[in-house]
This record gives C-alpha cells, structure tokens and sequence, in this order.
C-alpha cells in the first residue's frame, strides 16, 4: 500500500531513475564492446557454443568484458552515493567518501598485506581487498570514536578526527613504503592510483548485494538528510534525530566504500564531481540525488575504466587516473557555474 | 480555556554555578499569543529550546497538551511543535518549495515522499503567507523579510498547534517588523494557533501579544496580561535602562534614553 502511495506520488523521480537507468545500461553495453579485442553483439547473443573456444566473443563479453563493466558500475555507484551522503552529514560541500580516513586505513591494510606476503582466501577476497576493507573500517571506527569523545559526533570533531588520523596512517604508510622492496612499493603505489581489474563473480555476488543494499537504504533515510542538510536543531524541530541518522549515514557510507575500496583501490574524485553535477541539474533534494548520483556514478566510472583500458592498447592506465584528470577540470567548470550562480543571485 | 503548555518548577543552568531558570512555572493557555521578553543572555532561547525538547531540565517537568515532553518521540512532538529559529543557514541552494515541504517529514512514510494532503498544507501555508510567488525562487536569494515570511510558511505547513517563533523581527526594517507581528496574529486569530515568540522589542509585545513572560537577570521572571507586566518601573529595573513612555491608540510605548543623547552634556 505505501509502496504504490510511493510510485504514484514520485512519478517524475521514478522517470528520472528508470530513464538514468536506461542510459547505464546503454553505456555498460557499448563499454563492454570496446576494447582491444573487437566482439560483435550479435555473436555474443548467438550465445555459448557447445565447445569452449568457438564462440570467443561471447567467452570475452561474459567472462572478461562483462564483469569488469559490473564491477566499475558498482564502485562508481557506491563512491557517488557515499559522496551525496557525506556532503549532507557533514555539512561540508568539499567533503567525499575518503573524507573519513578510509582512504588511508585502507592504504595501510593494503600495504601491510603486501608487505607481510600472505596469501589467503575469505569469501573469494584476496588479502589485499580483505585487508583494504578491513582497514577502512577500522579507520572509521577509530574517527567515530575520537569524535565522539572530543564533541558527541559534532560535525567539526569529526572532521579534525578524519584528518588527524589520516596524517597519522598517511605517515605510517610513508614509513612501510621506505623500507619496502621495490616490487612491493610498485604493487602498492599502483593500488593507491585505484584501478579496476577482472574480478570473479562470487566476489561481484557479494559486494554486488552490499553495495545495492546500502544505496537502497540511503535513499530509504534521504528525506531525513534534507532536513540534516539544513541544520542539526532544524532537523530536530521536524522530528528527526539527528545522532541517530548520522550514525546510520555513517556506517551505511563506510561500508559501501569500504567495499569500493577494497574492490579499485583509492579512485578519487567520483565521489567528489559527481554529487555537485547532479546537484547543479536536478536541484538539492536528496530524495532525487541519491538514487541519480549512484546510476551517474556507475555511468561516469563506466566510461572512465573503458577509456583506461582502451587509450593505451595493451597497456592500461589505473582508472583513477582518468577520473582525476576527468574530473578536475569538469569540477572547475562546475565550480565557475556555481559562482557564477550566486552572484548573479546577488 | 484549556491550558497546552505547563511548565513547573523548571531549573536548568548550562553551568552548575550559575543557573538560567530557578523554579520557573508558567501555564500557557490554548490560543494565547505569548512574548517572551527580556535582555540579552537571560535565556529567552533556552527557554524554547526546553520546551521543544532540544535541552533536558535538570529538575521540573514541560508538559504539551497534557504529557511530559521526554514522553514524546521526536516525531510526535514535532507534530506539536513548530519553530521558526533565528538562524537558518541550508547549505545547499534549496527552493523554496522543498524547504517549506521539509516541514511535512514528520508526517511522511518509509519512503519519505508527499501525498495529496501534504501538497494541500503546504499550499495552504504558501496562501495564508502571501507567499506563492516565491514557492519557485532559490531560498538563498530572497530578502531578510521574504525570508522570515517563508520560514513562517514552512511552520506553518507543520501543522502544529503550537508555533515558535525566536526574535522574528530582528534584521527587518519597521514594515517588515510589523507585517511579520500581524501574520502571526492572523496565524493566532484564523488557525488558532498558540504562539510563543521571543523578542527583545517590547513595543511589538504591547501591540500584538495578550500575554508577557518578562525575563531577567538571576532568575527572574515576571509574567501575566501583556500590559500589567510591561510597566515602565519594571522595564527600568529588568533592562538597566532609563525610559521615556508614550502613549498611543491606548496603550503605552516605551522609549528607552541613553546617557549621551545629542542634548545632552557628555
């Protein structure tokens, strides 16, 4: 009953989202064409051939092609969510799913894994995702924690927490990088860049549902980040507690990226462009924001991962690489527009 | 004449040295329009932050038709209480029309969107405000009065019995002044809403409020019909100041007179 109450009152978002969702489709389909090896559609719908080998473009869509385009949508959709979602909780239009400290939890996991050699299996995750997502989680624990001891997770307190413990483990990290082996240091430094590799599918199983799963629930509390949006008292003044939204913002936020992180690497920059892009066209309203920004994630890392393995022939460049010379200068364009905005406002 | 808000024996201080209220009790009457006046710094906004739930008393209790306020959730008490705050600074470049459908989230479902009744308060609330026409423009770009006007609307859409308003006039000019105080009348008068607004002009208070809760310094309080509790002694005392009184249309005005005026010797 509320569900239908829900479609026949959000009829233009439900356009909005269905028409995105199309378009995602769109670009995941030509994006798993391109590449250096050209497929045709039509021999990877002739589907698979009763000996291996004989159909090869299907072989390469379905085994190589396709998963790698699902997983760039997933991360992309879960580091522009996250993005959304921290700029609202924080208050802070600068603020991006690394904001927290993953980013160098998650680089300090990372690099102990390397540096410890081990070599293991949980859940279909290597140890270096494994412990990438283990450290971004320990990473925000340890922000949360200190935040809420230096001010009740008053938004300031956390923000001094994030950047106090990201020196600390950057400066960690500094110190392991300096007495690693160079195979070591290069395994790393290429982690850190983000990139997007092949992964199986059990591993896309899982991060698939949580990732999914998390974005569902953010959209579920979005009309409680409005309000949050405007002020901690204001939210409360319409019966929204705002300690109890945060946490749930939080943690939904830690988790997703944490599963972005330990799936690419650090990829910046999608969690910091594709928010305000979204926000510039279709307005503040984070009932609309959220549900877009994750599709126009998924649709902009889509496209970036494509360009990655596609500009160089054989050689891939780490996707986060793209994305940050992608998405600095879109982000100065945005920034003008916005400024030209406010003072033509004045 | 049944009473909404009870207040009784409510202390609270922010230090343990120095208390703001000291057994306070107040009872406010179903459709009384109140001024909470006073000097700066004696509590007026901790005052209706305590009765919206924002700060706990250290003893005493607040009740809202009937039941302890800690007894409401959040949400239940937001479809109380409205409150319209002095400072409201969104962060990111809302209309108008999605900051006065903010005030409909205490009514919404799981999934946060509005329905038909919804669209109809906030309408209603864009009407009785005369502020249609901005329902479109940036919140960021209007004037301090346009402003105020739309933030009473957004109380207003809440659809509570009660509205709050903290020092509604104070960066508006004399018109604005008094067409924000003869909205909130008409809001009083048409919808029958209980008002309570903090203000440090006790010439709006005179004209426009029945009753007066006067705050002073070390935890005086002083409060009843409007015209018996703004007296010129009493205001001498409470605001440190010396004041001329004037009288029009029957009541009394007050003007306060600083030591160095221009004919005076310095």
């Amino acid at each position: 009953m509320n569900f239908i109450m829900w479609i026949l009152t959000s009829r233009r978002l439900i356009l909005v989202i269905l028409l995105c969702f199309l378009i995602l489709l769109l670009v995941m389909v030509v994006c798993a064409c391109c590449g250096t090896q050209d497929i045709s559609l039509s021999r990877v719908f002739e589907g698979p051939s009763k000996l291996p080998g004989e159909n090869v473009d299907y072989e390469i869509f379905m085994g190589i092609r396709l998963p790698r385009v699902v997983l760039a949508a997933l991360v992309g959709a879960a580091l522009a969510s996250s993005g959304v979602v921290l700029q609202a909780i924080l208050r802070n239009p600068l603020a991006d799913p690394y904001i927290l400290g993953i980013s160098s939890g998650a680089g300090l996991g990372v690099i102990i894994a390397f540096l410890s050699g081990l070599s293991f299996n949980l859940l279909a995750g290597s140890p270096v995702a494994v412990f990438a997502f283990g450290g971004s989680l320990f990473t925000v624990w340890l922000v949360w924690l200190i935040g809420y001891f230096a001010g009740r997770l008053n938004v300031t307190s956390l923000l001094l927490a994030g950047v106090v413990v990201n020196a600390f483990f950057s400066a960690v990290i500094m110190f392991l990088t300096s007495i690693a082996r160079s195979e070591q240091l290069r395994a790393t430094v290429y982690w850190l860049m983000g990139s997007i590799t092949e992964k199986p599918a059990s591993v896309l199983g899982f991060s698939g549902v949580g990732i999914v799963g998390g974005i569902v629930i953010l959209f579920i509390i979005s009309n409680k980040l409005n309000a949050i949006s405007v002020g901690e008292n204001e939210a409360k003044s319409v019966g929204v507690d705002p300690v109890s939204i945060k946490l749930a913002a939080f943690s939904l936020t830690a988790f997703i990226t944490a599963i972005a992180v330990s799936l690419s690497g650090l990829i910046g920059f999608v969690g910091l462009v594709v928010p305000h892009g979204v926000r510039v066209v279709l307005g503040p309203d984070h009932r609309t924001l959220v549900p877009v920004s994750a599709i126009v994630g998924a649709i902009f890392l889509v496209s970036a991962d494509t360009l990655s393995r596609t500009v160089f022939g054989q050689e891939q460049l780490p996707v986060g690489v793209i994305t940050a010379m992608a998405g600095g200068p879109f982000f100065l364009f945005l920034l003008a527009k916005y400024c030209k905005g406010i003072s033509w406002l004045k | 004449m049944k009473p909404i808000i009870k207040i009784e024996n409510l202390c609270f201080g922010y230090y343990p040295d120095r208390s703001i209220f000291d057994n306070l009790c107040l009872t406010v009457i179903e459709k009384e329009f109140w001024a909470i006046a006073g000097p700066n710094g004696v509590g007026k906004t901790t005052l209706l932050n305590l009765l919206c739930g924002l700060l706990k008393a250290k003893h005493g209790r607040v009740e809202v038709e009937s039941k302890n306020i800690s007894a409401y959730t959040a949400r239940k008490l937001a479809q109380k209480i409205a409150i319209v705050r002095q400072e409201f600074a969104p962060l990111f470049d809302f209309k108008v029309r999605e900051i006065v459908s903010m005030a409909r989230i205490p009514y919404l479902g799981t999934f946060g969107f509005e329905q038909k009744a919804d669209y109809e308060k906030i309408e209603e609330a864009f009407e009785l405000t005369g502020t249609s026409e901005l329902a479109a423009r940036k919140f960021g770009g209007l004037s301090s009065g346009e402003r105020q006007r739309v933030l009473i609307a957004k109380a207003l859409a809440q659809d509570t019995p009660i509205l709050f308003f903290d020092e509604p006039t104070s960066f508006l000019d004399l018109k604005h002044q008094v067409q924000i105080y003869d909205l909130l009348r008409k809001m009083q008068l048409e919808k029958n809403k209980t008002v309570l607004a903090v203000t440090h002009d006790i010439n709006l208070a005179v004209q426009y409020c029945d009753k007066t809760l006067l705050l002073g310094e070390h935890c005086i309080f002083q409060y009843g019909i409007t015209e018996e509790v703004l007296r010129r002694e009493q205001i001498e005392k409470i605001f440190n100041v010396s004041i001329y009184t004037s009288a029009a249309e029957g009541k009394e005005y007050f003007i306060p007179v600083g030591k160095y005026g221009k004919k005076k010797d310095v």
